[in-house]
């Protein structure tokens, strides 16, 4: 919400993981403020794999809107302290 | 067999008048606005077939990237038109005017949109989050077989409740009891209504988790009366929230739509109850009487309806809920003063 302060906003950790032969990044956690929205996350993978057509997954499950925030994701689906994302070039879970 | 109130909801439509924006009106005399019904639960990109033809022969050359907006203001294609309409409309304006635009999608504010596909894409995915937070994980909606997804999907592009009342089930979503037709059916028999997993025992506190989507638009005037508030400039005047509610049961109380907004938003009505010292109806129509640094609840809207904030929260779910299984809400706040 718009009323936190920027000192305020938590940090949600992102390991990413690749799947149905995507290349593995050399970086495979990140910090993102969670005000974020997910798009930022997509944004992310498609300039580190220099690729538009990426299917982007939470928990090997869904691909969340882009417009949903890095918190509400972490909240509703995250554990062990992490959000686990999951890319892949082709069409994953279907 | 649906009860009455889905069905209200399942055949609830929005008049729409579609007006080809100007920069786009390629012939000579413009053409007229189209005229389309666009159903509560449906999206707006599904009635891009309907419309299309309307303004074809009036195009000028190009390729179509299809995108609408209401008074200049760029229409999110994966919100349900009735939440959009509940969401913008403060003071509910029928037919609906909206302009469509063929060229020039607007990538900075809209993701992208490749039709029907898209729309489904996102229901389905909406779907899969909504069993997640129900159920724990989505293996029943991954499992089920191909050819019922798409019945599933297409019952509801076609509005068939009957169809999608067939099909729901298999997605094994756990369901809540009302608790309103509960407290009927024990008083009047001892048998609960439905029996099965549902029978709790006395005094037993049960929770479940109801996927939500939250619209909350803060409006920093005051106002009086909903045709007072302001337009809308841009999407940063609506937080949109994921939160599910935690659904809690407790014996002789009745876990209401207030408690379930406190619980989502409760640096609204916490505060609030707080400092007027009373249960308060949340009424548009109520004195401007909340605390200036707390912000006030003006309205909450679902399904097209202003909600009164006693109703059981479980009688909303049950009947008011779009059918990717997530409600939707939306709420009109007087932002906090400062």
């Amino acid at each position: 919400m718009a009323t936190e302060s920027p000192s305020s906003v938590r940090k949600v950790v992102v390991h990413l993981r690749a799947t149905g032969g995507a290349p593995i990044l050399k970086q495979s956690k990140f910090k993102i403020p969670g005000t974020d929205k997910f798009a930022k996350v997509i944004d992310f993978l498609r300039r580190q794999l220099h690729s538009d057509s990426l299917f982007v997954y939470v928990n090997s499950a869904f691909s969340p809107n882009p417009d949903e925030s890095v918190n509400d994701l972490y909240s509703n689906f995250g554990f062990d302290g992490k959000l686990v994302v999951n890319y892949a070039f082709s069409m994953a879970w279907g | 067999m649906a009860n009455e109130a889905v069905k209200f909801v399942w055949e609830g439509a929005i008049p729409l008048q579609i007006h080809l924006h100007k920069s786009e009106v390629a012939s000579h005399p413009a053409p007229p606005p189209a005229l389309v019904l666009a159903p509560r639960i449906g999206y707006l990109p599904l009635l891009v077939p309907l419309i299309k033809p309307y303004f074809k022969d009036s195009l000028p050359p190009g390729e179509d990237s299809i995108w609408f907006d209401y008074k200049g203001f760029p229409l999110k294609w994966y919100i349900p038109t009735g939440v959009l309409f509940d969401l913008l409309c403060a003071e509910p304006e029928r037919p609906w005017n909206l302009t469509i635009h063929f060229r020039g999608y607007p990538s900075n504010i809209l993701i992208p949109c490749e039709g029907e596909d898209s729309v489904k894409w996102n229901f389905v995915n909406s779907l899969k989050e909504a069993a997640y937070i129900i159920n724990g994980n989505c293996k029943n909606v991954m499992n089920m077989s191909q050819s019922d997804q798409e019945d599933l999907w297409t019952s509801v592009m076609n509005g068939d409740l009957d169809a999608y009342t067939r099909l729901s089930p298999k997605l094994k979503m756990g369901t809540i009891e009302d608790e309103f037709s509960r407290k009927l059916s024990l008083s009047s028999s001892p048998q609960p209504r439905q029996g099965g997993a549902e029978v709790d025992v006395a005094g037993q506190v049960k929770t479940a988790r109801i996927p939500v989507r939250l619209y909350v638009r803060s409006v920093n005037k005051n106002f009086e009366n909903l045709e007072d508030v302001p337009e809308i400039d841009t999407w940063d005047e609506i937080s949109y929230l994921n939160r599910p509610v935690e659904f809690l049961r407790e014996e002789g109380k009745c876990f209401s739509l207030r408690d379930a907004i406190e619980s989502l938003l409760p640096e609204y009505i916490g505060d609030r109850a707080q400092t007027s010292g009373e249960e308060g109806t949340v009424d548009a129509s109520e004195e401007t009487d909340g605390s200036p640094e707390t912000g006030e609840i003006k309205l909450v809207r679902i399904q097209g309806i202003e909600m009164k904030l006693e109703i059981p929260f479980s009688w909303v779910v049950n009947n008011l809920m779009n059918p990717e299984f997530y409600l939707h809400i939306s709420v009109l706040v007087k932002a906090p003063q400062r």
